[in-house]
C-alpha cells in the first residue's frame, strides 16, 4: 500500500520532464494559495458577519417576529435530518462532512442570546436522525416515510403560514437567506409542474397548443431574467386588473411570478429533451395495449423522460436558486444584497466586503452542493434495474 | 403436423379490402386484400421492404392506412376513437424489439394494462400476471426488471404482457429477429403452445421450420402486394410464382 503511494509520488514528479515542471508549478501555486488563505482568515475581522447575523439570515424582519424564522428552521431541520436517514442514508464519511458543515454554520451564526435556540435546533436534528435510524427496521417506517413526503410537499405552504399568521411582517420585510430559500422553493415548486405541462404542450400534435407553448417558452427564454424583473417592477402592475388590489401586489409576489415563469420555460426545454429520447417503440407498445393518453403519458413516457434529464434538471434548479439573488432589482434584500450593502453603508464595517461575501458564497455553496448530491443520489436510485 | 387436421377454422375475424399505405413517395402497400379466420395461424413472409410489417401494423392502426377498408372483429378501423379502442383491446401485439417498459418490474409490465384499461384490482391483476408468467415459463423473474432478463425471456414477457389483455388476435412482428440463435426456440415454443390453444395469430417471421409446423396458411408479400398465398404444403412443394421460388430458395 505504502509502496504504491511512494511509487505514485515518484512517477508524478519524475515521470518526464514535462510532468516534473507541471507538478512543481502546481505545488508552488498551491503553497501561495494556502498561505494567502490562512493569512486572510487570521487577519480578517469577522465582526461584519457576527454583528449582522440576523440581517444575513432573515433580513429586516423585526426582532419580535424572529420566532417565525426559528420555527421554520426547526421544522426544516426535522425534515432534512429525518429524510437524510430515510431516503439518503449517508456513509460515515458523508455524515462527517455534513456534521462539519453544520458545525461551521453554528460557529458563524451562534450568538450568546441565541445559544439556547441553536442548541434546540441541534437537538432536533440529532433526535430526528436517530429516531429515524431507530425505527428504520420497524414496520412504522413506511408510514413515517409517507408522512415525510407529504410534509415536504406542504413545506412551502407551511412556511407561508408561519410567516403570515397572527399578523406577520410585510413580505417586503422578508429578506436574507430565508428570502432566497422561499423564492427558490416557490419558483421550483410552481415552475417544475408548469414546465412539465409546457413540454408536453410543445410536443403535442395539436397545432394551437403547440404554438402557444412554443411562443411562451421562446418569449420567456428570449430575454434575460433581469429584464423580466425590471418588467415586473415597472410594468406588471399596469397589466393586472384593479379589483382585489391586484395591481398593487407585493414585489415579493411579483418576484415569485417572474421566477416561476422563468423556471417553467427552462424546465420545459430540459424535459422536452427527455421526451425526445423516448424510443418510438415505447409509445407503440402503450398504444397496442390500449392505454389511454393520461396513463401513457404519466406512467410510460414522463417517468422515463424525466429520469434521463435529472442532471440537467437539477442544474437548472441550482441556477434558479442562485438567480434568486437578482431580486435586489425589486428592492428586496436577499442574502447577497445584505452582504453587499453592509460594508458599503455601515461606516463601522467599511472595506469588510470580502468577509461578508465569503459567508454569502458559503451559504449559496451549501445549498448548491446539497442539490447536486441529491441529483446523483436520485440518479443512482432510479438507475436500479434499467437498461 | 400434430393437431392441424382436427383444428376448426372459424368465422372471418379480419378482412382487409384493397388497403394502401405510402411513406412519402414510397408506397409500402399497393392494395392488400385478405381475410383471416378465427383460430387461424397465418404466417406472413417476404423480402425486406415488401410491406409485411406495415400490413400487420395497419391491423391495429399503429400505421393508419391511406385508403381501403379494414374490418377487425366486426368493427371498421377509422379515426373514430371508440372503434379504435375496441380493436386495440382485442388485438395483442409482439414487437421485434420487445418494447418492454424498462422502468417497470416484470410483473408491473403485465399488470399495467389490465389495471388501467380494464380496471382490475391489483390482486386480481397480479394473479393473472403470475399465471401468464408460468405459462411462458418465467414465473421466478416476476420481481426483476426487464433488462435483467435474457433476450428470449424478454420476448416471452412481451407475449405475456399482450396476452394479459385477453386478446382475440395476436400479431407478431418478427418476434425472433432480434434474438440470439440459442434463444429463438424458447420463444417459438411459447408461440407454438399459443397456436395450439386456438389463438388467432398473424406472424411475420422467417422461421420456416416453425411456420411449416404451426401455420395454416402462408401469405407471401413482395413490393407491397400479396404475390401468393396457400397452405405450407403448397409453398414447400410446388410454389407457382417465380418470385416465391426465388425467395424460398434464398432463405431455405
Amino acid at each position: 500500500m505504502l509502496d504504491q503511494k511512494l511509487k505514485w509520488i515518484f512517477n508524478t514528479f519524475s515521470g518526464s520532464v514535462f510532468n516534473t515542471v507541471i507538478s512543481t508549478f502546481c505545488i508552488v501555486l498551491l503553497f501561495f494559495l494556502i498561505n494567502n488563505l490562512l493569512g486572510f482568515i487570521s487577519n480578517s475581522e469577522w465582526a461584519v458577519v457576527t454583528e449582522n447575523r440576523r440581517l444575513l439570515l432573515i433580513g429586516r424582519m423585526p426582532q419580535e417576529e424572529e420566532w417565525r424564522a426559528w420555527s421554520i428552521l426547526w421544522i426544516s431541520s426535522f425534515l432534512i435530518f429525518s429524510s437524510l436517514k430515510s431516503f439518503v442514508s449517508p456513509s460515515k464519511k458523508e455524515l462527517a462532512f455534513i456534521s462539519l458543515i453544520v458545525m461551521i454554520l453554528c460557529l458563524i451564526f451562534t450568538t450568546e442570546s441565541s445559544i439556547f435556540k441553536v442548541s434546540i435546533t441541534l437537538l432536533i436534528s440529532a433526535f430526528s436522525y436517530f429516531l429515524t435510524k431507530y425505527i428504520s427496521n420497524t414496520p412504522i417506517i413506511h408510514k413515517f416515510n409517507k408522512f415525510l413526503i407529504i410534509l415536504w410537499i406542504f413545506l412551502v405552504p407551511l412556511i407561508f403560514c408561519l410567516l403570515l399568521i397572527a399578523d406577520g411582517p410585510k413580505p417586503t420585510l422578508w429578506g436574507g437567506f430565508l428570502l432566497n430559500i422561499i423564492l427558490a422553493s416557490v419558483a421550483i415548486g410552481i415552475g417544475f409542474p408548469l414546465g412539465l405541462l409546457f413540454a408536453l404542450g410543445r410536443a403535442s400534435s395539436l397545432p394551437a397548443i403547440k404554438i402557444a407553448c412554443t411562443v411562451y417558452i421562446e418569449t420567456i427564454r428570449g430575454a434575460p431574467l433581469v429584464a423580466w424583473l425590471l418588467l415586473a417592477w415597472f410594468v406588471l402592475p399596469k397589466f393586472l386588473p384593479e379589483f382585489w388590489g391586484l395591481n398593487d401586489i407585493s414585489v415579493v409576489v411579483r418576484a415569485m411570478i417572474i421566477l416561476s415563469a422563468f423556471t417553467s420555460a427552462y424546465t420545459a426545454e430540459v424535459i422536452r429533451g427527455g421526451l425526445q429520447s423516448i424510443p418510438k417503440g415505447q409509445i407503440e407498445a402503450a398504444d397496442s395495449l390500449n392505454l389511454n393518453v393520461i396513463t401513457k403519458t404519466s406512467i410510460i413516457i414522463l417517468p422515463q423522460a424525466i429520469r434521463v434529464v435529472i442532471p440537467a434538471l437539477i442544474s437548472t434548479f441550482i441556477g434558479v436558486f442562485k438567480d434568486t439573488s437578482l431580486v435586489f432589482i425589486l428592492a428586496l434584500t436577499d442574502l447577497l444584497q445584505v452582504g453587499r450593502i453592509i460594508p458599503e453603508q455601515d461606516p463601522e464595517f467599511f472595506g469588510k466586503a470580502l468577509e461578508a461575501l465569503c459567508v454569502v458564497a458559503f451559504m449559496f455553496w451549501i445549498v448548491s452542493i446539497a442539490l447536486s448530491n441529491l441529483s446523483s443520489r436520485v440518479e443512482k436510485s432510479m438507475g436500479i434495474g434499467t437498461r | 403436423m400434430k393437431n392441424k387436421s382436427k383444428k376448426q377454422i372459424g368465422n372471418e375475424i379480419i378482412s382487409t379490402d384493397n388497403i394502401t399505405k405510402s411513406f412519402g413517395k414510397f408506397q409500402a402497400l399497393k392494395g392488400i386484400t385478405s381475410k383471416i379466420y378465427e383460430q387461424e395461424v397465418v404466417v406472413v413472409f417476404g423480402p425486406s421492404g415488401s410491406g409485411k410489417s406495415t400490413y400487420i401494423r395497419t391491423l391495429n392502426r399503429l400505421e393508419p392506412h391511406d385508403s381501403g377498408k379494414i374490418i377487425v372483429d366486426g368493427v371498421e378501423i377509422t379515426d373514430d376513437v371508440r372503434n379504435l379502442q375496441h380493436v386495440r383491446s382485442n388485438v395483442g401485439m409482439v414487437f421485434q424489439q420487445f418494447n418492454l417498459f424498462p422502468h417497470l418490474s416484470v410483473l408491473r409490465n403485465i399488470t399495467l394494462a389490465p389495471q388501467k384499461v380494464k380496471g382490475l384490482k391489483r390482486s386480481d391483476a397480479d394473479e393473472i400476471a403470475m399465471n401468464l408468467l408460468k405459462r411462458v415459463g418465467i414465473p421466478e423473474q416476476a420481481s426483476k426488471f426487464p433488462s435483467q432478463l435474457s433476450g428470449g425471456q424478454q420476448q416471452r414477457l412481451a407475449i405475456a404482457r399482450a396476452l394479459a389483455m385477453q386478446p382475440k388476435i395476436m400479431l407478431f412482428d418478427e418476434p425472433t429477429s432480434a434474438l440470439d440463435p440459442e434463444m429463438i426456440k424458447e420463444v417459438l415454443d411459447v408461440m407454438t403452445e399459443l397456436a395450439e390453444s386456438g389463438m388467432t395469430m398473424i406472424c411475420v417471421t422467417h422461421e420456416m421450420g416453425f411456420a411449416r409446423e404451426v401455420a395454416d396458411r402462408f401469405l407471401f408479400f413482395d413490393e407491397g402486394l400479396i404475390v401468393e398465398e396457400g397452405t405450407p404444403d403448397h409453398f414447400f412443394n410446388n410454389p407457382k410464382e417465380d418470385r416465391t421460388k426465388l425467395f424460398l430458395s434464398q432463405i431455405l
